[in-house]
């Protein structure tokens, strides 16, 4: 009974906030439109200097093959090596292309012209995966034949036919919205109320503490579904991109998601005194969950150490069991283990909430 | 030479008319008063005073300088103490002296002497941080900061606002020091005895000025802002009680509260009767707060035991808390709701349901004459309204006895007045009131009264009996001979 007092007094207060509301409307919006296009790990417009020692025909067809690759800006020719590495120095080139002398004549003749791919490394992926690229350029233009050998090997690539990196990042940004949105708000409310000194007129009273921190915790869940709506909406609308496995599946993560932050939101909120502290406490674990998460990079290739870490990392948990529904179309069955997994972190986070909230010192 | 002349000014807020049509001066080394209910405009005039807001018409002259084209020079030539405690709280007490000596390109060494007076008082703290101090070291502190720089003029908004009687007589004994150096005083505060304290007053309402003149003659002029009849000490409230005198509310024996080695409540033992008005009061940092948490279920007693409403308040606060109310030093009610809201979110916790809640709310702000404000927010009310609100709040659901902590601060004579109007209306309703106050005319008010000193409650009983136990006219006096035998100086 209580709790429908408290919970029109915690809707009354989020919407009277000037910020709040439009927070909850604006941030899945922009991340939506904005992260996808910026959040790509593909390799383009790699900056290349070519030296062509050669000036024959098949040189400068090279040249001008790499001129008008998409994933290369050709950024000109250069006289001589050092002063290609010289642009590379200046951050003006990512990599160098030499071509020897003779490398038309020695091609011709069947002997092995060798020519020099110098990537800046400093970048390691787009050091490495650039000079892939060129290396296959280059042994295409060598060697034409190669080309054809090649089409025989046939690659396959599941569930993501066109290697399209936004359909693998969508589902992750739901998680970066949801820590946001159901993460840092909640952290915000009691030691708000720490602050205005309303919480001690609270105490006082005979409020139930579940009741409390229920009040606390329910707004923000039917934030986080208002939010994942807008996101699923959004998805589909800019980017064509719907998920493939049970939208189901998809809230009741969301959930799961939004019933652990909002949980570790109040913990934080309940021992800290400022608001300051609160932020920072959160923003630390925030960054630490986030990044051993799988989110950014495989967590199968980080130290054995840290990779352990995972099994305690709910958000970990969500990308892997989100990213097979919404990519792959895993059902229940797939995702069961992480759907457990995220449910017993969520309840225990839950129960420390309540138990944190300290009526009498 | 007038040390500050202001002439004719005006400001607005949006709509707002903070101050309208302001024209006074100050004579050199003058003790000027700026006294009005709380929203007058007296923090606005502050800080237009000091260069610190501009006004938007007339001119104003601090030291023969204009606050608007000479800045620069004025902000020399003043200190200002601003109404909230405006130091840093993590810094201890000698880092902020000396943070503000270096903003003003001065030391504390080459001004020692202007500051020796108060600072001595303070220095033996010097290593603790400001925070930690107790509410009259922090104003004596802050003092010292705005006089660090040796100014001319001095501006203390409101410097007394929640501290005790003993340091508050002993900040305006610091300012007529100051006096004697021929620096000027412009200092604001609700409490008439500091009024009377100054050479001249001006009294400030709506942003208007109504009347300047010596302390008597203003006083008197608006006698009925500030000096109300004094609350008849109702017969048939004093007849009702015998009746009911052998029921306690509150039994405690032995209630310590210590907080590492240091006991904020040392050994109280003190009983109060059935729909009783008791005064609990005590010097800042005397331990009122922490005991006053022990028997409202916020704090476990560390040794000690008390019964409040019949239940234990070791082991059935939750039980205590169904039956009392509450209204904390802080303004506790939430400014984002309105008035009807915060009523309804209060009443529901107490388990009313939304029928009777409607029925009660009407009731309540028909008596308090202040239904149309039921949909206001309560952050656009005035102070003194807020405080009626909350007290209201903290009775809506017929408690048995209702504790407040000083809930009076920093109100006008005549708001205070109405409060305790509402509580008298209270008592008669069989609700016991156990009250915190810092204005010793309230507790003439009490039937009875206990003075805590250093933790432990060293007078109780009816002001009467206090008076004439210690020989006293009044319970200020009463107060202040106890309060001065204090050993520990701060919480």
């Amino acid at each position: 009974m209580t709790l429908k007092y408290l919970l029109r007094k915690e809707f009354t207060q989020i919407r009277r906030n000037p910020f709040l509301p439009r927070l909850i409307v604006m941030f899945p919006i922009m991340i939506m439109c904005i992260m996808p296009w910026v959040m790509n790990m593909e390799v383009k417009n790699v900056v290349v200097d070519v030296v062509d020692n050669d000036r024959s025909t098949l040189s400068q067809q090279l040249v001008h093959e790499i001129a008008a690759n998409n994933y290369f800006s050709f950024h000109g020719q250069q006289p001589s090596y050092t002063a290609a590495l010289n642009d590379i120095e200046h951050s003006e080139a990512d990599i160098v292309v030499v071509i020897p002398q003779h490398y038309s004549r020695d091609l011709t003749l069947g002997n092995k012209p060798q020519v020099l791919i110098a990537a800046n490394a400093v970048n390691g992926t787009k050091g490495s995966i650039g000079s892939v690229y060129l290396s296959q350029m280059v042994t295409t233009n060598a060697v034409p034949t190669l080309q054809a050998l090649q089409t025989n090997v046939s690659t396959f690539y599941l569930f993501n036919r066109q290697l399209n990196y936004k359909r693998y990042m969508i589902p992750a940004l739901f998680a970066i919205i949801m820590m946001m949105i159901t993460g840092f708000l909640p952290t915000l409310n009691i030691v708000g109320e720490k602050e205005a000194g309303t919480i001690e007129q609270i105490n006082v009273t005979p409020v139930n503490k579940w009741t409390f921190i229920l009040a606390k915790l329910i707004p923000y869940w039917l934030i986080a579904f208002f939010v994942i709506t807008v996101c699923l909406l959004l998805s589909w609308a800019l980017y064509d991109i719907t998920p493939v496995g049970n939208v189901a599946l998809i809230y009741l993560l969301a959930m799961l998601l939004a019933l652990f932050f909002s949980s570790f939101g109040l913990i934080i909120s309940n021992y800290s005194d400022t608001m300051q502290q609160a932020i920072l406490v959160m923003w630390f674990f925030v960054v630490i969950l986030l990044l051993l998460s799988g989110l950014f990079t495989p967590t199968r290739s980080m130290p054995a150490a840290a990779y352990l870490t995972t099994y305690a990392n709910p958000v970990s948990y969500f990308i892997d069991a989100i990213r097979t529904v919404f990519i792959r179309g895993g059902n229940l069955k797939s995702i069961l283990h992480q759907v457990l997994a995220l449910l017993g972190i969520g309840l225990v986070m839950g129960c420390w909430a309540v138990q944190s909230y300290k009526k009498n010192h | 030479m007038n040390a500050i002349e202001v002439n004719q000014v005006a400001k607005r807020y949006g709509k707002v008319q903070a101050l309208q049509d302001v024209s006074f001066s100050v004579r050199k080394g003058e003790l000027f008063g700026v006294i009005g209910p709380d929203g007058a405009g007296k923090t606005s005039l502050y800080r237009i005073l000091c260069s610190l807001l501009l006004p938007d018409e007339g001119s104003v002259r601090v030291e023969g300088y204009d606050v608007i084209q000479q800045m620069k020079e004025v902000r020399k030539r003043v200190g200002y103490m601003p109404g909230k405690f405006s130091l840093y709280q993590d810094l201890t007490v000698e880092e902020n002296l000396h943070f503000f000596a270096t903003l003003f390109g001065t030391t504390v060494e080459d001004n020692y002497d202007a500051i020796k007076a108060i600072y001595s008082q303070i220095e033996p703290f010097k290593d603790r941080k400001a925070g930690a101090l107790s509410g009259g070291m922090k104003q004596k502190l802050a003092l010292c900061c705005a006089l660090v720089h040796k100014p001319s003029v001095l501006f203390l908004d409101e410097p007394t606002t929640g501290v005790d009687p003993v340091s508050r007589k002993e900040l305006w004994d610091i300012l007529s020091l100051l006096k004697k150096r021929e620096i000027t005083i412009v200092a604001s505060t609700p409490y008439l005895d500091e009024v009377r304290r100054c050479e001249r007053v001006a009294f400030l309402s709506e942003g208007k000025i109504r009347g300047i003149g010596s302390p008597e003659k203003i006083l008197h002029e608006f006698s009925d802002i500030f000096s109300p009849p004094n609350l008849e000490h109702d017969e048939k409230h004093d007849n009702n009680k015998v009746g009911s005198t052998t029921e306690n509310v509150i039994e405690v024996e032995h209630l310590v509260k210590a907080f590492g080695t240091f006991h904020a409540v040392d050994d109280i033992s003190f009983t109060v009767r059935k729909g009783e008005i008791f005064g609990f009061l005590g010097a800042n940092g005397a331990g009122k707060t922490t005991a006053m948490h022990m028997l409202t279920g916020l704090n476990q007693p560390t040794s000690g035991t008390g019964r409040v409403v019949g239940y234990d308040i070791r082991t059935d606060y939750e039980q205590i808390k169904k039956h009392i109310g509450y209204m904390s030093q802080k303004f506790s009610l939430y400014e984002d709701l309105t008035v009807a809201e915060n009523i309804r979110l209060f009443a529901g916790i107490y388990g009313m349901d939304d029928k009777e809640i409607k029925h009660k709310t009407n009731a309540l702000l028909q008596r308090l004459n202040f239904s149309e404000h039921r949909d206001s927010l309560v952050s656009s009310l005035p102070l003194g309204w807020k405080q009626k609100l909350a007290f209201s709040v903290s009775i809506f659901h017929s408690p048995g006895i209702v504790f407040l902590d000083e809930p009076t601060g920093g109100v006008d004579p005549a708001t205070r007045r109405q409060f305790w109007e509402l509580i008298y209306d209270a008592a008669q309703r069989g609700i016991t009131v156990f009250v915190t106050t810092h204005y010793m005319d309230e507790a003439e008010y009490c039937d009875r009264i206990s003075i805590m000193v250093d933790g432990k409650i060293k007078a109780l009983g009816t002001p009467t009996e206090l008076k004439q136990k210690f020989n006293k006219p009044d319970i200020d006096q009463v107060f202040t001979y106890l309060a001065r035998q204090a050993k520990r100086s701060s919480d």
